[in-house]
Parts: C-alpha cells; structure tokens; sequence
C-alpha cells in the first residue's frame, strides 16, 4: 500500500508581510484612503503642537499661590497641585488620611489577591474579605467604634469617596442583583413579580431623581427618631440602582447558558443552590463580563452626580476650588481636565482588569 | 414512604416500572400509554424516527420532563412531586446527552469529582481516585486536567459517560449518544459503552448504531408517534418485523 505523507508548509510570500506592505495594504490602498490618511496627519500636525506647549512646555508648575501662574500660554498647574488634597480627599483631617489610604490599599490588595491566589483561597478567603470591605472602611473612616478620632461623614469627600462609595455599591449590588435575576426567572409568582417591580423601577427611573428621593424620601420610610446618615442613603440609593442594572445583565447572562448545563447538573442530583453556584453562576459571570464591566464604570462615573445633593465628591470639590476667592479667574480647564484624567484612567484601569478576567475565565481554547 | 417499604411491594427484579405514562407538551400528546419493564442489568436500545419520543421518554425517567399521567418507579422510588424524591432518584440514574454537557469552566478531574463532592458528600481526596479510576477505563487519564474545551468530541463523551459513572448509578441513560460526533470518534464511545454493557450495567440507550443494538441490547424497543410500537430481541426485531412500520424504518436507515 502507498504511504500518504502531508505536503511540507511553506513560509508566506515574501511581499504580503513586512510594514511597508501594511502601509500600502491599509494606508494607501486606493486614491481616496490616501487622501484620508493625510488630511488626518494634517489636522493631528496642527492640534498637537499647541496642546502639547499649553500642556506642558509653557505650563506653569511651580507654586503654591495664584500669583506663581505667570506664563499666560500655559495650563495652570499650581491650582491643581495647591488642591490636589481636597480633590482627593475632601476635607478629611490630614493627620487622619492614612485611615483613607488604608482603605485604598486595602481595595486594591483584595483585587490583587484575588487574581494570583488559587481558586480555593479565593473562594474562601478574598470573596468573603471582599463583601466584608465596605463594612470595614465604614468603621475605619468613621473610627468612633475603634477608638480611632471620630471623623464625621461631612468631612469624608474628593476623588477617594468617589473610588470608596463606587466600590461599596458594587460590592452590595453584585449578590443582590444576582438575586434580583433569580427572582425574575423563578417559577414563584410572587418571587417574580417582586423582583421584576424591583429591577424595573430601579432601571427606569433616572438617577438624578433617585439621589434626590434618597436624600429627601428615604428618612420618610426610616422609623420615626432614627436619623440615618445622608452617606448611607446614598450607598443604598447606588446599590439599588446598580442592582437594577446589573440583574438585567446578569438575565441576559443566565439565558446565554445552554439548557444542557442545567440538564446536566441535575441529572448529578445537584440541589437547586448548588446548581445555580457551582455550575450557572461561574458561567453567567463568564459570559456577562463585558456588560459588568461597563455598569461598574457607568455607576463609578455616575458618582460625580453626588454633588447635586451636597457631597463633596472630587467634582463638586472641584467647584468649590473654582469659586475660592484666592484663585478666581479661570482655571476651570485645568480642574475639569485634571477630574476627566484622573477619572479616565480609572476606567481604563477597569477595562484592563475586565480584560484580563476575561481571559482568565475563558476555558473554551478556541481561536 | 421509606424506600424499603416501596421495594416490598415491587417484589420482582424489574428496576424501572413504568406504567401508562403520558405526556403533553400543551395539547400535543407527545408520550401515550407507555408500558415498560425493565429489569436490573438489562440492556435496551431504543430507536424510532425523529419525534417519536424516545428521547423524552427516557428524560422522564430521571424527570428532566414532566409526566402528567401514569407511574413510574425507580429502583423503588416512586415518582412523584416532591423535590427530595427526585433527588432521590437522580442519584441512582445516570445520564449521557447528545452534546455531552460538560461543565466548560472546569477542568475534567473537577467535572467528575462534581457530583461525589457535593451530592455524595464523599472527601475531596476519595472523590479524585474514583475520579481517575474511571478516566482510566475510559483511556483518557492523561486529559485529566485539561478543560473540555480543549478535548474532541469523542473524548468529551467519553468524559461525559465516566461522570456519570463516578456517582456510581444503577442505571444509565444515554440519549443519542454518538449522533454529535464525526464519524471517526464514534467507534470510541461504542466501544466504551459496549464494555459498559458487558459489566452488567443496566443501560437504556436510545441510538441509530444499529451494530451496538444487535451486538449487545437484550431488548430493542421501536416507538414512533409517542407509543412503543414493538419490543424483541435483536434478531427478531431486525430479521422478523411485524409491522410495516418498523419494516419501512428498517429499510430506511440500513439501506443508505
């Protein structure tokens, strides 16, 4: 019999690789891409150049009064480092910040955590850290239950409650919702209807107007004497609306997972609970990333509503810097551009940390 | 009702008893006055054309469907409305599908140990040996910590049937087992399933691998339009119709 043997493989040809090829390819390709490509080269030549001298060559550095910005062609930098502690946290007592840093610290060192433990440390460790870190920061930032200095809420504020105030209500909002979309597809009318109350009202009503009703309405429902703290109404507020979102995700999440995942996990004799975490929940996380990913950031941005009701988040301190009699005059594109930065590359962070999670839970090998 | 009692009654050896079991997917009668015995140890293939209710006859027996009339009892255990019973009952049934249904996001030790761990409640370390017990009889040990998207089809389904077999069942289900595979990775699940049959273990396959019925079923059971329309040994059922209608199916899938 005749042996089959597979033809060798040959390298490609030489004239589709390389950059100059890449250029042609997608660059110059025909004479109205050519024409494209240069009228963008063209307006990127004349709008940098500038932005790049006001940015940082002209600008003014060095300082710690109004009077320091001389150069009238450059970014006034000396607002924004003479602020810099109130835009990150607000009027919080400076002997008192590491109790904030710590927080921080302790925020990104349960993240951290839990990407490089192994998948049981994280299950029982770092999750479990994770839904207790709001409750944890509540008392470290406040410190009158620990013998630390009491620090009321009014002072709490900048660029770190924005982070804090985020973070807890995605931490609150993510069991809820989960709960919330449970109770959606759940065979329990009662259970359903609730939750479809739930979601939908939190889901349509504008954010703007639950901040508000948190502010206003909410003490109405407290029982009569209580007097809770108008950060606290916040955080439920942003739970709530965020859990709205995000139960909507996590449906979008449960009916993408193939009918034979449940078949199967019950044909092992898997209880209902068991079903749903160890086989679904992974699954749905999997599969809804990029939509938590993009909730958490809307939800993070949307904290900068805050100072619609008088809480001295980064952009509301901000306005407070613009309107100090010391610095009147127009820095107002210095402050809004150092909160859209500082903003942006927090979000950015976030979709890099999506990414990656993403990879990570992707078990399919596929190209 | 203690399982005891219920095995009294059933004083025979006959592990699944089903008694004029219908069903309806709204008004359409999809199962009508099924009659079927099955004896412990006792292989059976069931075929028929598509929509004949093969397959939602055998999800009935570890109730992924719902009957709305008749009985059915499984190694003792009647089947009724009752979350625990059929939890029950799922335990001692084990079942294989068409597409596999591996847990993607677990590598394949930890899709068998599932089940042992959590419903068995056996320990992680016990749970493992049995697990690679029968990865080794199904001869892929080596996969052992690769996820099953990284294994083929036939692999998958033989991952599929030794997670089945870790929860240590009575009776296995296998529904279409080989239909989703390319032609050269069906030889490997047969074969599996043939040494399976070999062991005694009672099966309930429903299959278009004519060669595994007559080489192992003790039963073959034609169904079409929601009724079992005969049941024979092998040999009768292929050489010796006795209706026109399994001689028509008959003539259809062996003369392609």
């Amino acid at each position: 019999m005749k042996e089959f043997k597979p033809l060798p493989a040959q390298p490609a040809p030489n004239d589709t690789i390389g950059p100059i090829h890449w250029m042609k390819e997608n660059l110059f390709s025909s004479p109205v891409n050519t024409i494209v490509t240069l009228a963008i080269i063209a307006f990127f030549a004349t709008v940098i150049p500038p932005l790049v001298d006001w940015l940082f060559i002209s600008a003014n550095w060095v300082g710690n009064t109004q009077s320091a910005c001389t150069n009238e062609n450059g970014a006034c930098w000396v607002f924004v480092i003479a602020w810099s502690k109130q835009f990150f946290y607000g009027s919080y007592p400076v002997e008192e910040i590491w109790r904030v840093n710590l927080c921080l610290i302790g925020l990104v060192a349960i993240i951290i955590a839990s990407f490089k433990l192994n998948k049981d440390l994280r299950n029982k460790i770092a999750i479990p850290l994770f839904l207790l870190l709001p409750f944890i920061s509540i008392l470290f930032l406040d410190g009158s239950w620990i013998g630390l200095e009491y620090v009321s809420t009014d002072y709490w504020g900048g660029f770190t409650l924005n982070v804090l105030l985020a973070a807890a209500s995605i931490i609150v909002a993510f069991p809820l919702s989960f709960l919330w979309a449970l109770g959606r597809r759940s065979d329990m009318p009662f259970i359903r209807s609730v939750s479809i109350v739930l979601i939908e009202f939190f889901r349509g009503v504008p954010v703007l107007a639950l901040f508000f009703m948190g502010s206003v309405m909410l003490p109405l429902f407290f029982p009569e004497g209580t007097n809770v703290d108008k950060l606290v109404r916040v955080w439920i507020v942003l739970t709530l609306f965020m859990s709205g979102y995000m139960a909507e995700v996590f449906r979008g999440g449960f009916q993408a997972v193939p009918k034979g995942q449940y078949e199967a996990a019950d044909s092992l004799g898997l209880n209902f609970w068991q079903k749903t975490l160890l086989i679904i929940l992974p699954q749905v996380i999997k599969i809804s990333m990029p939509n938590i990913l993009a909730t958490f950031v809307m939800l993070f941005k949307n904290t900068t509503f805050l100072l619609i009701i008088g809480i001295f988040e980064m952009l509301s301190t901000t306005q407070t810097a613009l309107t100090n009699s010391n610095w009147l005059g127009g820095h107002s594109t210095e402050g809004y551009l150092f909160v859209a930065v500082v903003f942006w590359i927090c979000c950015f962070s976030m979709s890099m940390i999506s990414n990656s999670i993403e990879r990570k839970l992707d078990t399919s090998h596929k190209n | 009702m203690s399982i005891e009692h219920e095995q009294s009654i059933e004083s025979n050896d006959d592990i699944i008893v089903i008694k004029d079991l219908n069903k309806w997917y709204g008004d359409f009668h999809v199962l009508k006055d099924i009659n079927l015995r099955v004896k412990k140890g006792e292989r059976i293939v069931i075929c028929g054309p598509s929509g004949s209710g093969k397959s939602t006859m055998i999800r009935c027996i570890n109730r992924l469907e719902e009957f709305q009339r008749g009985s059915l009892i499984v190694n003792g255990v009647e089947m009724i409305e009752d979350v625990k019973n059929i939890e029950a009952i799922r335990r001692e049934v084990g079942m294989v599908f068409q597409h596999f249904n591996l847990f993607p996001h677990l590598t394949i030790l930890e899709n068998l140990t599932l089940g042992p761990i959590w419903v068995q409640k056996k320990p992680k370390k016990e749970a493992e040996a049995t697990a690679m017990k029968y990865l080794e009889r199904v001869k892929i040990p080596d996969q052992a910590l690769k996820f099953p998207g990284q294994l083929s089809g036939g692999q998958q389904q033989r991952v599929a049937i030794a997670r089945s077999l870790c929860m240590n069942p009575e009776i296995m289900l296998f529904d279409e087992p080989t239909s989703a595979l390319d032609p050269e990775m069906i030889k490997e699940v047969l074969d599996v399933m043939v040494e399976l049959a070999e062991e005694g273990m009672t099966m309930l396959c429903v299959t278009h691998e004519m060669g595994f019925a007559k080489k192992v079923a003790d039963r073959v059971i034609f169904m079409d339009a929601g009724e079992i329309v005969e049941q024979n040994t092998p040999e009768e059922i292929f050489q010796n119709p006795q209706t026109d209608r399994l001689q028509l199916f008959l003539s259809q899938i062996l003369d392609h």
